[in-house]
C-alpha cells in the first residue's frame, strides 16, 4: 500500500510557527525557543535551538520532524539556556512527555510556552528522510496516535490533521508476542538483544531517564554489567523498562534511535498495558504527581503476589 | 593482477572456505538489519545494504577477555588469552568505507606496544572489499580522499560486473595467496565491463584546510551551536569503522572474574570523568569538539591519517540529525 | 623499561603487598614486591613513571611508581581512596596479591638536571610523583646542586610522608619549607603558615642554573607558575606531570588525551612550555 497520506497542512503549520515564534521573540515573551530546522541531507529535519528573532524563519515542521525535543528541557541537558521562558515545538506525543515531567516536579507549566503542531504523522526511522509519508513510512507509533492535535498549549495553528486510517502496528506485535510460549518469546528477546551494543541512545533521548546518575554508571556497586553480553544486555532493558513503567509517554524515540532497529516501545507499550489493566492508570494523560508504582492504596490490585 | 570470478564460483569459494573450518564474515541479515557476522553458508551473505556496523568488529570486538583472574585466599591466579586462538578469518563484502579504516587503525594498535588482540587478528584476516554501486546523500567517502572502488585495506578487491560475477584485483600478498590456493574457480580477465559505481554526491574536502582550522580554534563559540543539541550516546562512535576508543573493566565475584576490554565512546559524560568529581569535558559540546579534533587534527598529528572514511553511517544513525559531514563542510569553508 | 616483549600488554605482573602505611586519614602507601622472580630482578623503571594498579575485581587504577629507581627490589604506591579501586585497593593487607602494568609514560630528564639546582614544589596528595624523583637524587646527591623542596597541605594530617619530611628536615644538604594552609596548622606545628605559592614566593629560591620540578592540584599550579616566572624561571625550566583518566595507561583507548597529547604516553611528565602550548582540558 503506497497511498500518501495527506500532509498538505505542514506548510502552512510551518509558516505559523514561523510567525509566532518571530512574534514571541521580539516581544521578549521568551528567551529560547526549541524547534525543528532542516538539515543538509534532502528532506531531513533536526532540533535546533533559537535566541535570535532573525533565526524564526528556520524552523520547519515536516514528517521528517521525528525528534522528541521535551528531552531538551530536562535536567539532564545542561547546555540548553534556562533563564527566562522557553518556547518548544510539540507534538502531541511529545506533550504527553512534558505533561508527565511537570507531573514528576521536572518543570513548571509557566516555564514553557507550548507551541503545539497538528501531525498527521511523522516518518519511521528505518526511512530515508526524502520519503514520502505513506501507511509503509509512517513510524509505528503514528498508527496508534490519539493526540494528533496538542491541547492546552500556548499557540496551535488553526490547521487540522487529516487523521489516516492505520492498523495498530504495536498492539498487533504485542499480540502476537503474548500468544507465543514462554520459551519463544525469550528465543524473540534473546535475540532482539543480542544485537545491542550498549550506545545508550535509548536513555541520553528518553525525556523520562534525566537521572543525574543512571544506575549503569553507577559503580559501586556495579549492578548491571556494562559489556554488551546476552545477561548485561537483558539487564539493562529489562530495567529500563521497569524504571519507565508508568512514566512512559510513549513517544518511541527509544526505538527509532536505536542504531540496531530493537523494538524497545513493545517493552514500554506492553508495560503500559499491565499498568492499564492492573491500576486502571495512564502515564501523561494529566499532570499527575503519583502513578502506581510510586503510590499505594489498599485497593491496589495484589493478585500477582503469589 | 586482474582475474575474475562468477557469482557462482564466489559462492563456492566461500563455501570452500567455511568447509575448512575458516571463519567466514560476510554481510548477512540478524534480526532485520544487514551486519558483519559469520556465516555458516555462502547464501547468507547479503549485498545490497551497508551492514549496520562496520568491519572493524573483525579485529576490535564489542567486547572480549582479555584475561581472567582467581583468588584464593592472599593468592590470585591469572589466565592468559592465548592470541593463537583467534580463527584464520575471510572478511568478505567489504565496502571500501570500511576496508580503508582497518590499516588507518593499525598505527594507534602498533603505536609502541603491539595489542596483540587486534594486531593478531589482523594477520589471520584476509579482507575481500567489494567496490560500491550506490551511495546515498549521508555517504562522503570521496570527500575525505576514498572512493567507492578504494582497494586500500582490501587484499582482494571485488568490483560487480555488468555480465554479473566479479572483476578481482590482488592488492597484497594475502589476496594472491587466496587465489593460487583457488585457482580454479579464478579466470583471467576477459574484456568486462564493472556496473557503474556509485557517485557520492559531495565536494572533496580540504582536509588539510579543515585542520589549519582546527589547529587554531579549540576555543571557539561554533562549538556551542554545533553540538548543543547532541545527547551523549555511543552511536556514532560505535558504529564508525574508524572510533577505537576502549574500556576496561573486571566482572565477576571477589573470588573470580573476567577482564575485559569493551568499546567506549568519548561522547559519554563520564568518559573522563575522574573520580574526584573533576570532568575536564564537562558539557557536550567539548565532548563533541574532541570527536571532531580526534577525527581530523589529532590522529593526524600523531599518524598522519584522517580518522573518518566517509561511510556516513554516524550521520544516518545520529538520534538528533548531527551530520559530521555538514560540519566539516562548513569548517573547510571558513 | 617497559616490557615490548609480553605478548598481552593488558596482563599485569603480580605482587604482594609487603607493607601498608596510612599517610594520612585517607590516603595509604602500599610497598609491593614482584611475586615472578625474574620481574622482581629486572624491572627497572625512571622516577615520573607511572603504573596501572589492579584491585581483581574492581579493576584498575593509575599511580605514579612513589618509590625511586635506586632503591631496589620493591616499588611503592600513594593513593587516596575515592573511587570503587581505590577503596579495594584500601581493603587489602599485608600478603595480599595485586597486579600492576608499566612502567609506562615518560620521565624526568634526570640527566638533564646533572649539575643544577632543584626545587620541588608539591601540595597534597601531589608529593609522591615528586617524592619519586627526591629520594633519586639524594640518592645521587652529588651530581646536584642545591636542593630546595617547598611542600605544604591544607591540614598538619593532611601531609603525606611524614617521617620523611622529618628526614629531609634534619639533613643538612636540603632545605625543607613546610608549610600548611591558614587554620591548619595545630598547636605544636613548627612550619609556616600559607598556601604553597605564596610560601614558594617567600623562600625565593634563586632561578639561576635551576629546574622547578611543580606537582599539585590546578589551583595550585595555576597560582605557582606565575610566582615561578616572577622569580625568573623561564617555561623551559619548569617540570610539572599532570594526571587524567586513564584505562589503559599505553595509547590506545583514548581517553587520556588533552588535545593531541597523549598524558599516558607524551607524558605524564611535562614542561611549563609544553602545558601553554596544551588546550585547557585537563
Amino acid at each position: 500500500m503506497t497511498n500518501s497520506i495527506d500532509t498538505s497542512i505542514y506548510s502552512a503549520v510551518t509558516e505559523a510557527i514561523q510567525a509566532e515564534a518571530h512574534r514571541i521573540l521580539s516581544e521578549g515573551q521568551v528567551s529560547a525557543i526549541v524547534g525543528y530546522a532542516a538539515s543538509r541531507r534532502a528532506g531531513s529535519a533536526r532540533p535546533i535551538v533559537i535566541t535570535q528573532v532573525g533565526d524564526s524563519d528556520k524552523l520547519i515542521f515536516t514528517p521528517a520532524c521525528v525528534n522528541n525535543l521535551s528531552v531538551y528541557l530536562t535536567k539532564a541537558k545542561k547546555e540548553i539556556p534556562k533563564k527566562g521562558k522557553i518556547g518548544i515545538v510539540v507534538k502531541g506525543c511529545d506533550l504527553k512527555a512534558l505533561v508527565g515531567l511537570m507531573g514528576e516536579s521536572q518543570l513548571k507549566r509557566e516555564e514553557i510556552y507550548l507551541i503545539g503542531v497538528p501531525c498527521a504523522g511523522v516518518l519511521a526511522s528505518t526511512v530515508q528522510p526524502n520519503r514520502e509519508l505513506t501507511p509503509d513510512s509512517i513510524a509505528p507509533k503514528c498508527t496508534e496516535c490519539d493526540s494528533h492535535l496538542p491541547t492546552g498549549c500556548d499557540f496551535v495553528p488553526s490547521e487540522t490533521p487529516v487523521i489516516p486510517e492505520l492498523d495498530e502496528k504495536y498492539a498487533a506485535e504485542i499480540a502476537r508476542l503474548e500468544g507465543l510460549t514462554p520459551s519463544e518469546r525469550w528465543t524473540y528477546w534473546k535475540e532482539q538483544f543480542s544485537k545491542c551494543i550498549k550506545c545508550y541512545a535509548c536513555r541520553q533521548v528518553c525525556p523520562f531517564c534525566f537521572c543525574d546518575q543512571c544506575l549503569c554508571d553507577r559503580n559501586k556497586p556495579q549492578m548491571v554489567e556494562t559489556t554488551p553480553r546476552p545477561a548485561g544486555n537483558f539487564a539493562w532493558h529489562v530495567v529500563r523498562a521497569m524504571h519507565l513503567a508508568g512514566r512512559c509517554a510513549g513517544c518511541a524515540e527509544c526505538e527509532r534511535v536505536c542504531p540496531m532497529d530493537i523494538p524497545l516501545n513493545l517493552l514500554n507499550r506492553k508495560m503500559a498495558k499491565e499498568l492499564k489493566e492492573l491500576y486502571d492508570y495512564e502515564a501523561c494523560l494529566e499532570v499527575n504527581e503519583k502513578g502506581p508504582l510510586v503510590s499505594y492504596t489498599d485497593k491496589d490490585d495484589q493478585s500477582f503476589i503469589k | 593482477m586482474q582475474k575474475q570470478i562468477s557469482q557462482q564460483n564466489l559462492n563456492i569459494l566461500l563455501d570452500t572456505l567455511i568447509a575448512e573450518g575458516k571463519r567466514v564474515v560476510a554481510p548477512r541479515m540478524n534480526a532485520g538489519i544487514p551486519l558483519y557476522e559469520p556465516i555458516k553458508s555462502a547464501s547468507e551473505m547479503v549485498t545490497e545494504q551497508l551492514p549496520r556496523r562496520s568491519g572493524k568488529e573483525a579485529f576490535f570486538p564489542l567486547c572480549e577477555d582479555i584475561m581472567s583472574y582467581k583468588k584464593e585466599g592472599q593468592k590470585v591466579t591469572l589466565k592468559d588469552i592465548d592470541p593463537a586462538r583467534f580463527p584464520e578469518t575471510v572478511l568478505v563484502g567489504v565496502r571500501p568505507c570500511d576496508a580503508a579504516a582497518i590499516p588507518v587503525l593499525d598505527a594507534v594498535f602498533s603505536w609502541d606496544y603491539k595489542d596483540d588482540f587486534f594486531l593478531e587478528r589482523r594477520k589471520k584476516t584476509t579482507v575481500l572489499g567489494l567496490a560500491c554501486t550506490q551511495a546515498d546523500d549521508a555517504c562522503f567517502c570521496t570527500a575525505v580522499g576514498l572512493s567507492p572502488a578504494e582497494t586500500r585495506g582490501s587484499d582482494l578487491f571485488l568490483t560487480p560486473l555488468e555480465e554479473g560475477g566479479y572483476a578481482c584485483e590482488t592488492c597484497s600478498e594475502k589476496g594472491e595467496v587466496l587465489i593460487a590456493n583457488h585457482k580454479e574457480l579464478f579466470s583471467d580477465a576477459n574484456g568486462f565491463k564493472t556496473l557503474p559505481l556509485a557517485d557520492p554526491q559531495t565536494e572533496k574536502f580540504d582536509l588539510q584546510k579543515v585542520k589549519a582550522w582546527l589547529d587554531e580554534h579549540f576555543e571557539d563559540p561554533s562549538w556551542d551551536s554545533i553540538a548543543i543539541r547532541c545527547v551523549g550516546c555511543g552511536a556514532c562512535a560505535f558504529v564508525c569503522p574508524a572510533c577505537h576508543c576502549f574500556d576496561i573493566v573486571d566482572e565477576g565475584t571477589e573470588k573470580s572474574g573476567k577482564r575485559r576490554k569493551n568499546w567506549d565512546a568519548c561522547g559519554f559524560r563520564k568518559f573522563t570523568h575522574h573520580a574526584s568529581g573533576h570532568n575536564p569535558r564537562d558539557g557536550q559540546p567539548k565532548r563533541y569538539r574532541n570527536r571532531i579534533m580526534h577525527k581530523f587534527k589529532y590522529y593526524d598529528d600523531k599518524f598522519g591519517q584522517t580518522l573518518c572514511t566517509g561511510c556516513g553511517r554516524c550521520i544516518r544513525l545520529c538520534p538528533v540529525g548531527i551530520d559530521i559531514a555538514g560540519i566539516v563542510e562548513e569548517i573547510s569553508k571558513k | 623499561m617497559c616490557d615490548h616483549t609480553k605478548k598481552n600488554i593488558y596482563l599485569p605482573y603480580l605482587a604482594t603487598v609487603e607493607e601498608v602505611i596510612d599517610e594520612t586519614p585517607d590516603v595509604r602507601t602500599l610497598k609491593l614486591v614482584f611475586q615472578d622472580d625474574q620481574v622482581r630482578e629486572s624491572f627497572n623503571f625512571r622516577a615520573g613513571q607511572f603504573g596501572e594498579y589492579s584491585a581483581f575485581g574492581a579493576g584498575e587504577s593509575t599511580f605514579c611508581i612513589a618509590s625511586s629507581p635506586t632503591r631496589k627490589g620493591h616499588i611503592e604506591c600513594c593513593f587516596r581512596s575515592v573511587g570503587r579501586v581505590t577503596e579495594e585497593l584500601r581493603r587489602l593487607e599485608v600478603g595480599d596479591t595485586m597486579g600492576v602494568r608499566g612502567p609506562y609514560g615518560n620521565s624526568f630528564p634526570i640527566e638533564e638536571f646533572f649539575g643544577k639546582n632543584l626545587v620541588f614544589v608539591a601540595g597534597g596528595i601531589a608529593l609522591p610523583p615528586l617524592r619519586t624523583l627526591i629520594w633519586n637524587c639524594l640518592d645521587w646527591r652529588e651530581k646536584f646542586g642545591d636542593i630546595t623542596i617547598v611542600y605544604g597541605a591544607r591540614t598538619e594530617s593532611d601531609l603525606v610522608y611524614k617521617r620523611e619530611l622529618k628526614e629531609w628536615q634534619e639533613r643538612d644538604d636540603v632545605r625543607l619549607v613546610k608549610t600548611v594552609d591558614p587554620g591548619g596548622n595545630g598547636s605544636e606545628w613548627d612550619g609556616k603558615v600559607g598556601f604553597v605559592p605564596t610560601i614558594l614566593e617567600e623562600a625565593a629560591p634563586s632561578a639561576d642554573n635551576t629546574i622547578a620540578l611543580v606537582c599539585g592540584p590546578p589551583i595550585m599550579i595555576k597560582f605557582t607558575l606565575p610566582v615561578l616566572e616572577k622569580l625568573g624561571f623561564t617555561d623551559e625550566q619548569v617540570y610539572t606531570t599532570l594526571e587524567n583518566r586513564m584505562k589503559c595507561g599505553l595509547g590506545k583507548c583514548g581517553r587520556c588525551n588533552v588535545g593531541n597529547v597523549y598524558v599516558c604516553k607524551d607524558g605524564p611528565v611535562f614542561t611549563a612550555k609544553q602545558i601553554k602550548s596544551m588546550p585547557m582540558e585537563f
